[in-house]
């Protein structure tokens, strides 16, 4: 014992920091559970030396589990040894549960006055907000004095009690006090726990090598300041920093400061795991709502036998008249844009050719002319794909196209869209220019048998018949039809007849009613 | 045990399932403080509703404060006080009881404290809500939004810990009724 004591003080251990710290600094974090320190001051310095460690390491096994972390503790013994008062009366605090929070109600003692304690005892049980938690003791020694009654509200940091430490009963604490370490050759049942049984015999405890796991180290390669070689928390952690591998707030620096951070925030541990990942994770994203609703209509769709047909449209004509409705706007609510006059085209180009406009029933061969021209505009929500329809646009005017457009927008941005909206289509435009791209092969909306993607409008050279180059917008639009009831040139002739009132718009006064 | 051993190594803890159906909420609290004092291995315990409706309060509980005294007695409600922390909760068939015993070791990243453990069966029930009117853990309770929806309670002992919640699936809100409003209430309802 003697000579275990001399090697003691020899020279500072690299992780007695720890205990330097004030016991309201969350110190308790990787202790088993929340122990009771002795009040420490600064000035002491912890003598156990990890050199000192290692040279029992032959003589010595682990003996308790306990503490597997933090077996730099034991140099938390040794400094009480140092800093014993000649009375030998050491003063317990409540120390942080880790809850950040400031005061836990004193429950019930386990323990009374003048009763023998040994090492790990539960001594009291106390609640804080959600938890009740029992505080064990760590050290061996007797009850000197109980500070608080049961229903008390002790603050994080004032005395519970005081214990009679002896000097015949050195504190241990974990596994490293002498006295209490088993002589070698024996082994008790909680150093399976340790997993000893682990590549190289490394030891370190499972939260340990999970860190290391999760950092990708490989815990060879990492020196063990703990016990016996021991793997310890921070020594992964300062083996990643070495590397250049950590970046989360808990493993930024080797600092005293960051370790009291990492020791101390065990509340965001978890989600310190979460940020400090070398490799990103596959992400699991169940489909809801419109996304479900797409894997099912697309894959029919997909079944469907389509042609496409490409064309351009000069749209002079239509910027112009957008220009023009905006001059006269009398209402500031509405904003003219593009979309209602392609739609009002649309409809009167799909008076010629109502096949345009139909339903294909396949197991009675018959195609369903229909009657209301319901045109679907299908819409990018934060929420997925929506095509709600506008109905009976053969019915109504630019303005009450642009107004209904509007409220449909509105709906789909907030989600609000109802079935009846969603519902009873005959065709569908996809006016997917307003994102981006030339265009498009849309597929088509179910069971309509026409879909129009429309790419933006962009200024482009075109050539003249006297040769002059002169600017023209263009679109370009995407036909896509069902083949079983469209063919080519019905679906050309219908474009053409759309095309022209596009781009002269005036002709839509010839059909107005 | 090596089945346990092997968990571990893939950060997993080995638990045992039990599943109860309306199994009376005192024999569930009796058959969890047994399993957590005296069983050494791992246990999820879920049961679906209690038989009869009953006010459960925390270890440290006072009925004076806590609840309408006058309509309990007289509609003679069961008064039950747990052994964990945490607040008092009016139970019925309703109710989901989902509950967590573990040794402290087991669970990977897991530090035998409220906020660790809090945190880990957050994650947990983020899985089991994923996509669901917007589930999070706010300080201490399970909310959809800013709404609770289940309470929690704990306790820690030297080696172990039991995390457990009521959920509740339904509520009858006359039952609502027998709890006066604490006096402390988390930030996020202020």
């Amino acid at each position: 014992m003697m000579i275990s004591r001399r090697i003691w003080q020899k020279r500072p251990p690299t992780s007695s920091w720890i205990f330097l710290r004030p016991y309201t600094s969350q110190i308790a974090v990787p202790s088993p559970s929340p122990s009771l320190f002795p009040v420490q001051t600064p000035s002491l310095i912890g003598f156990l030396s990890s050199y000192a460690a290692s040279s029992f390491r032959s003589v010595y096994k682990i003996s308790s589990l306990e503490m597997p972390t933090m077996v730099s503790r034991c140099c938390y013994s040794n400094h009480a040894l140092a800093d014993l008062p000649a009375s030998g009366i050491v003063d317990v605090p409540l120390a942080q549960t880790g809850e950040g929070i400031a005061e836990c109600e004193l429950l019930k003692w386990f323990v009374k006055e003048g009763d023998e304690i040994e090492e790990f005892q539960p001594l009291c049980a106390v609640q804080s907000d959600k938890a009740t938690i029992e505080i064990t003791s760590r050290y061996k020694g007797k009850v000197a004095q109980l500070l608080h009654a049961p229903g008390n509200i002790v603050k994080v940091g004032e005395t519970l009690l005081k214990l009679v430490v002896g000097d015949s009963a050195v504190p241990t604490s974990s596994s490293d006090v002498l006295e209490s370490v088993k002589p070698p050759g024996s082994e008790n049942s909680p150093d399976s726990k340790l997993n000893k049984d682990t590549v190289g015999g490394v030891l370190a405890t499972p939260a340990v090598r999970n860190l290391a796991k999760l950092y990708g180290i490989n815990l060879n390669d990492v020196d063990g300041t703990g016990k016996d070689g021991r793997v310890l928390k921070e020594d992964v952690l300062k083996y990643a920093v070495q590397k250049g591998a950590a970046d989360g707030p808990s493993a930024a620096s080797v600092s005293a400061d960051c370790r009291e951070q990492l020791l101390g925030e065990e509340e965001t541990y978890p989600q310190t795991f979460a940020e400090v990942k070398w490799y990103p994770d596959d992400k699991t994203v169940p489909l809801r709502g419109f996304q479900r609703t797409m894997v099912k209509t697309m894959s029919m769709a997909a079944k469907i036998p389509h042609f496409h047909y490409v064309e351009e449209i000069n749209c002079d004509a239509l910027v112009k008249l957008k220009a023009s409705f905006q001059n006269n706007n009398s209402d500031p609510n509405i904003k003219h844009t593009f979309l209602p006059s392609l739609i009002k085209s649309l409809s009167m180009a799909m008076s010629k050719y109502p096949f345009m406009n139909s339903c294909f029933n396949e197991e009675s061969l018959e195609v369903i002319l229909k009657g209301s021209h319901n045109i679907g505009i299908a819409m990018a929500t934060q929420h997925g794909l929506a095509v709600p329809n506008i109905k009976n646009v053969q019915s109504l005017s630019i303005l009450e196209i642009t107004k209904e457009l509007s409220r449909l927008q509105q709906l789909a941005k907030d989600n609000e869209l109802n079935p009846a909206d969603n519902s009873g289509g005959t065709i569908t435009l996809s006016n997917i220019g307003a994102i981006g791209g030339k265009f498009g092969a849309p597929l088509l909306n179910l069971p309509e048998v026409a879909i129009i993607a429309m790419g933006r409008i962009e200024k482009v050279p075109r050539l003249s018949d006297d040769g002059n180059v002169y600017p023209s917008s263009i679109m370009t639009v995407n036909i896509g039809a069902d083949h079983r009831v469209l063919d080519g040139a019905t679906v050309a002739k219908f474009c053409n007849e759309w095309k022209q009132l596009i781009e002269n718009p005036e002709l839509l006064l010839l059909q107005m009613r | 045990m090596m089945i346990q051993q092997q968990g571990k190594k893939v950060g997993l803890p080995l638990m045992n399932l039990v599943r109860l159906n309306r199994t009376p909420i005192l024999k569930q609290l009796h058959l969890e403080e047994k399993l957590l004092r005296k069983s050494s291995t791992n246990w999820c315990i879920i049961n679906d509703g209690t038989d009869t409706p009953a006010i459960v309060m925390g270890i440290s509980g006072k009925p004076s404060e806590l609840l309408e005294i006058g309509s309990v007695l007289r509609d003679q409600v069961p008064v039950i006080k747990r052994f964990t922390g945490g607040g008092t909760v009016v139970v019925d068939k309703g109710t989901v009881f989902v509950t967590l015993i573990c040794n402290k070791d087991d669970v990977p990243g897991v530090q035998p404290y409220p906020r660790s453990i809090m945190s880990w069966s957050g994650l947990l029930y983020n899985q089991v809500f994923k996509g669901i009117a917007d589930f999070q853990l706010r300080e201490n309770d399970y909310v959809f939004g800013n709404r609770k929806f289940g309470g929690n309670a704990q306790s820690i002992t030297k080696n172990r810990w039991i995390h457990h919640t009521s959920f509740l699936w339904d509520y009858a809100e006359g039952n609502m009724a027998f709890l006066k409003q604490p006096a402390r209430a988390p930030e996020y309802r202020m």
